[in-house]
């Protein structure tokens, strides 16, 4: 038998424990639009109960411990998406500038011309040779000359900007690097702390629900720059290791990233203390590193064997040739690749000086020009046997191809994130009408609590008022 | 399974935007009409378009090719022509003088041969409309003809200082034609000369020249037994250059005529690999429109509702 007194205690708790629940409540809709937030609930069970003649007795409730819908599960996968879809949009990104910058957009001038891309090397180098073609039917043309000069220059400087702006593209890259690899350390060491206070928490025996929804906000911020995996250790620490590195051991942030120049001057990562250069699969940083040195460096190196070929190819057709004042032995291009081609000056500044026949003393002769002209259609052997423009076209649609894999790609893992957030959401996540019904729930239970005192203290008073009279 | 609050908006904004991208996707095509534009939207397309592109810049320089030399054949064609007449004109007085005995009459005649040599002079020293010597062969810079001239004016000899190489331009991948002549090949390889040459016998100002002389010095049996033949050795000459002349024109209206179909023929393939199917642009356009506003529609029905609302 509780007795009076022991059934007001009861209430009394009750109301407490009602009360505890609506703070959980407000807790919960306070952060119903925080994403990192995971829904929390009272733990309430039922008090001790006594023993009494009858059997034993209920004592009332009594909350033990708040507790954070977290799926240890989905959260992992989480951040592993967030990894795959960090490296992919990096790419993406990149790899779209420099399909901007090669400038080969199909476009119709007019409802009735048929869509071509005419501002790109590809329109270049059909300029190019369609002028020589247009000087053998007339070497000694000088207006004709001049076309095929300015038809050189500008094919050259086509390179020397795509090349130039590649390089950029290449050298953002590289910052980018060294920014994300920044960042991940500042998370690495926000880890640490979060997994000491964790720790400390919960040796004390409280909850740090909001520390580790902060810890696992910052873990996937940090997947996304680089891909990691965890481990939980029984005391709530999470130890994170990179590449198969260990980086955060329990509350210790044991090592770091670094960017490193292996000697070519394109940064990669390696541990910091551990010296062990680290192979990445996925994050940003990967992502970046993969497009400079993938798609990003083998258009790079297209463009220059196309500019080196065209600049052999040409100048040894070219130098046998005769001006028209009799002089021979001249390059028509000057420099070695995509980046330092360029037009011999001399002709720049007189096409009298272009070389287009094969004899001293024969204006009319076009044998170098026609030679020249028909460059176009040949396979060089140094381009994979493909004509200069079959070579680019293949260059530009080796770069579409990275690009369009990586569009796919990175849709499919917007949807498994999107898929794995809806999951995640589904436990962890707020409701606003369960809420909303709970709180009533509790409002009731508080209110029938209250109502038990009010009856209880009205029997109590009957009990004193039964001395009194 | 709970549907969490910010889970339902974060699904009603992922769907919105999937359905916003491709609806302006579906726009772009239909406002370009094009389903490709940058080599990301389709690579293999992309590598085509831009063959075909230089194929096609290349047909089309093929195409002004053969009208600039369409062009030379014209001038060459109009200056053959004038030369047949002028070298039967020259064969007419010889097969007159035979019968004459007249000196005056045929010293008349020999007047009116040495206007001939000059005009035939001037024909062999054409320019074409850039300014080219068209008889010089390659060596179109300068005059291919001088002549050497008496005390009294006449042309005694005509010397050629053009060379015996002509230059050659492609009007089809691989197909090289020239409209370059020769005024004199004695080498007895390559092109015909057209006043000159030794595998044919034809020499235009030496039996011009020879006709006069004959004509001055009243020898009319000369005239009869040799510079009579020889002139029509040259006449036949120049015919068969002019012969060859419109071979030539009909070869380069050939090539123009294949290079015009093929221009066509590119722009079409060009046309089918890039251009989109707009009634089929349309439709899904309509559908995935439609699909927008009922997404719209429902999720503001939805997010109007709230247990809030029926809550006193």
């Amino acid at each position: 038998m509780l007795g009076l007194l022991g059934t007001l205690d009861v209430s009394a708790r009750s109301l407490a424990v009602q009360q505890e629940e609506m703070e959980i409540s407000s807790q919960n809709l306070a952060n119903v639009n925080n994403p990192a937030y995971a829904d929390e609930q009272l733990v309430v069970t039922e008090s001790t109960p006594l023993d009494t003649p009858f059997g034993q007795e209920g004592t009332g409730d009594q909350a033990i411990s708040i507790s954070s819908a977290r799926d240890p599960l989905l959260d992992n996968q989480i951040t592993a998406e967030a990894s795959v879809t960090g490296s992919l949009s990096a790419q993406q990104t990149n790899l779209q500038y420099a399909e901007a910058y090669l400038d080969e957009q199909i476009s119709s001038a007019t409802s009735t011309a048929a869509p071509e891309s005419s501002n790109g090397l590809a329109a270049g180098l059909s300029n190019l040779f369609a002028s020589f073609q247009s000087l053998s039917t007339d070497p000694a043309n000088l207006s004709l000359r001049q076309t095929a000069v300015q038809s050189a220059q500008q094919v050259a400087a086509q390179f020397n900007q795509v090349s130039a702006q590649l390089s950029t593209v290449q050298a953002d890259l590289n910052t980018s690097v060294q920014n994300d690899v920044a960042a991940s350390n500042q998370d690495l060491n926000a880890i640490a702390t979060l997994n000491q206070q964790i720790v400390a928490a919960q040796a004390s025996g409280g909850s740090a629900d909001q520390l580790v929804d902060q810890r696992q906000q910052t873990l996937e911020n940090l997947a996304g720059m680089v891909n990691i995996s965890t481990t939980t250790e029984s005391n709530g620490a999470v130890d994170v290791s990179i590449g198969g590195v260990t980086m955060v051991s329990g509350v210790n942030n044991t090592d770091s990233l670094q960017a490193y120049d292996p000697g070519n001057g394109q940064l990669l990562v390696r541990a910091r203390n551990a010296g062990t250069p680290l192979t990445l699969t996925g994050g940003s940083i990967e992502g970046e590193i993969t497009a400079r040195d993938g798609a990003l460096a083998s258009l790079q190196s297209g463009l220059n064997t196309l500019a080196s070929q065209l600049i052999t190819q040409v100048n040894s057709l070219y130098s046998a040739g005769y001006d028209l004042n009799g002089n021979t032995g001249q390059d028509l291009f000057t420099g070695t690749d995509a980046s330092t081609i360029g037009v011999n000056s001399n002709v720049a500044n007189d096409p009298s000086q272009f070389q287009a026949a094969g004899v001293a003393g024969a204006a009319g002769d076009n044998t170098v020009a026609l030679a020249l002209a028909q460059l176009g259609n040949q396979n060089i052997a140094g381009l994979n046997n493909q004509t200069f423009s079959a070579n680019y076209s293949q260059t530009v649609s080796d770069l579409g191809n990275s690009i369009s894999s990586v569009n796919d790609q990175l849709n499919s893992s917007q949807a498994v994130t999107q898929m794995l957030s809806n999951e995640c959401a589904s436990t962890s996540g707020v409701s606003l009408d369960t809420e909303m019904t709970n709180l009533i729930q509790y409002q009731k239970a508080y209110e029938a609590s209250a109502e038990m005192i009010t009856t209880l203290n009205e029997m109590l008073q009957t009990l004193v008022a039964m001395k009194t009279t | 399974m709970q549907v969490s609050t910010t889970s339902f908006t974060s699904n009603f904004l992922y769907q919105l935007s999937q359905l916003e991208s491709q609806q302006a996707t579906l726009q772009n095509e239909a406002t370009t009409g094009l389903q490709v534009s940058l080599p990301e939207d389709n690579p293999a397309v992309m590598d085509q378009v831009l063959n075909l592109q230089s194929e096609d810049s290349a047909n089309t320089q093929y195409q002004n090719n053969i009208s600039q030399l369409q062009a030379s054949a014209n001038t060459a064609s109009d200056t053959l022509n004038s030369l047949q007449s002028l070298v039967e004109q020259a064969g007419e007085i010889a097969t007159q003088a035979g019968g004459i005995t007249s000196s005056t009459q045929l010293s008349t005649y020999a007047t009116q041969v040495g206007q001939l040599i000059q005009e035939a002079l001037q024909l062999a020293n054409t320019r074409d409309a850039n300014g080219n010597y068209i008889f010089g062969g390659t060596n179109t810079a300068n005059p291919p003809f001088a002549a050497t001239t008496d005390s009294s004016g006449n042309v005694t000899s005509v010397t050629y200082s053009g060379n015996t190489s002509v230059a050659s331009s492609e009007i089809a991948p691989g197909l090289t034609v020239t409209a370059q002549s020769l005024g004199e090949n004695n080498t007895g390889s390559g092109p015909d000369g057209v006043f000159a040459d030794s595998r044919t016998g034809a020499n235009i100002f030496s039996d011009l020249i020879s006709l006069q002389q004959n004509l001055a010095s009243g020898n009319t049996s000369a005239i009869t037994s040799t510079v009579s033949p020889a002139l029509t050795k040259d006449e036949d000459n120049v015919v068969s250059q002019i012969s060859g002349n419109a071979v030539l024109q009909s070869t380069l209206e050939a090539a123009g005529n294949v290079a015009t179909q093929k221009g066509t023929n590119l722009a079409t393939q060009m046309s089918n690999d890039t251009n989109a199917d707009l009634a089929q642009t349309l439709t899904k356009l309509d559908q995935t429109q439609t699909a927008y506003q009922a997404a719209l529609e429902s999720g503001a029905m939805i997010m109007q509702l709230s247990l809030m609302n029926f809550l006193a």
